[in-house]
């Protein structure tokens, strides 16, 4: 019973989070910083970058792959499903409508103007969130060079996700044990 | 009807699987679309545009857009479910892994160097939404910017929650464009 009551909440946060999902979905992991993090406090920024990642880095679309991620991770498969379902509706509710007036759309110079303001809005959006995502996310001070790293190539050179990730993992094996052998595991001792 | 619906559900099941997201789901997603006759190429770019001004990612936007236009509601339905197997699938197979060794050693040392890398993809997208979210008609817009730094200074100074500043962007765009 608990449970479905669970759900019913995920179910009413998601598809909030789904009417303003603009910007590819990079505006949820915000509003999820925003509301769990900060004000539930059910996950740690670090947990969010965790499951960001993952979801960025596997097959179909980023906000799909967040939201189940999340939702399996508060409350098992029910609310998973109930997090996916939740957040696909809204947008495709929207589009339907779109569809069916296009050229009614497309040629409304108010709806283009409110438009043009809104994609202003998408950089604040993210930057905000990354803001809060930073801490915690280096622990330690080479993590700061492999995040440059990621940075350039993805922006640089149309580095895949799937392979910065891969490198991710790679480095992070590699730092851990460079730092562990000469026994300097900050783990304990970092505040983050 | 019943074979236009599987036809755009395996469609849109390649594209999910095929695909990480973002504009490099274009080249597969025109392919797909154009050559089962679901949509033209020019509808293809225009459902950029919209796909990047309406709420939700590319992929389920065209899917809608391409499942109307070939078997209405259901076919919207259809190719939604198939661009989103990959998430029933995959995904629940990871998150099932990743709650089992979440706390092993050596998840831990590969998290070390996933977050930093997410951190680093974050700014990435930021700055290529910088290239294009504040061109209008190919020159920089001044008002953009102002709408941006003035958003930037409501969500973390006064922790202004996102569906507002969205609201308060559009009015503002408004405003601001003519």
């Amino acid at each position: 019973m608990k449970n479905w009551k669970q759900a019913l909440t995920l179910f009413r946060q998601f598809f909030l989070f789904g009417c303003f999902t603009f910007g590819g979905g990079w505006s949820i992991v915000a509003q999820m910083q925003k509301l769990y993090v900060e004000r539930e406090k059910t996950i740690t920024s670090q947990e969010l970058l965790d499951i960001t990642s993952v979801g960025r880095s596997l097959p179909g679309t980023m906000i799909g792959n967040v939201a189940f991620l999340y939702g399996y991770r508060v409350g098992g498969l029910a609310c998973a499903a109930a997090c996916v379902i939740a957040m696909v509706i809204p947008p495709m509710v929207v589009l339907s409508v779109i569809t069916y007036c296009y050229t009614i759309f497309r040629e409304n110079l108010w709806v283009m103007r409110a438009m043009t303001g809104v994609r202003a809005a998408i950089v604040p959006i993210i930057a905000s969130a990354a803001v809060n995502l930073v801490k915690g996310a280096f622990r330690f001070p080479t993590c700061v060079i492999l995040a440059a790293a990621a940075f350039g190539l993805y922006l640089f050179f149309n580095v895949s996700c799937v392979t910065l990730v891969v490198i991710g993992v790679i480095s992070g094996i590699l730092i851990c044990e460079y730092y562990e052998r000469r026994g300097t595991d900050r783990r304990d001792s970092d505040p983050s | 009807m019943i074979l236009t619906l599987l036809k755009l559900f395996w469609s849109f099941v390649k594209i999910g699987f095929t695909s990480f997201g973002g504009l490099s789901m274009i080249p597969l997603i025109s392919h797909e679309v154009v050559s089962n006759g679901w949509m033209s190429l020019s509808e293809v770019s225009d459902i950029v545009a919209i796909a990047e001004m309406t709420p939700g990612p590319l992929g389920l936007n065209c899917a809608t857009f391409a499942g109307i236009h070939a078997a209405g509601i259901p076919g919207a339905v259809a190719a939604n479910l198939g661009v989103l197997t990959p998430t029933f699938t995959l995904t629940a197979l990871a998150a099932v892994f990743f709650q089992r060794f979440q706390n092993s050693h050596r998840m831990n040392q590969v998290l070390t160097g996933v977050r930093p890398v997410c951190v680093g993809l974050l700014l990435g997208v930021i700055a290529s939404f910088c290239q294009t979210n504040y061109v209008v008609d190919s020159a920089v817009s001044p008002p953009a910017i102002l709408i941006g730094l003035i958003d930037l200074l409501l969500l973390l100074k006064w922790k202004l929650s996102v569906p507002k500043v969205i609201l308060l962007s559009a009015a503002l765009g408004l405003i601001f464009f003519r």
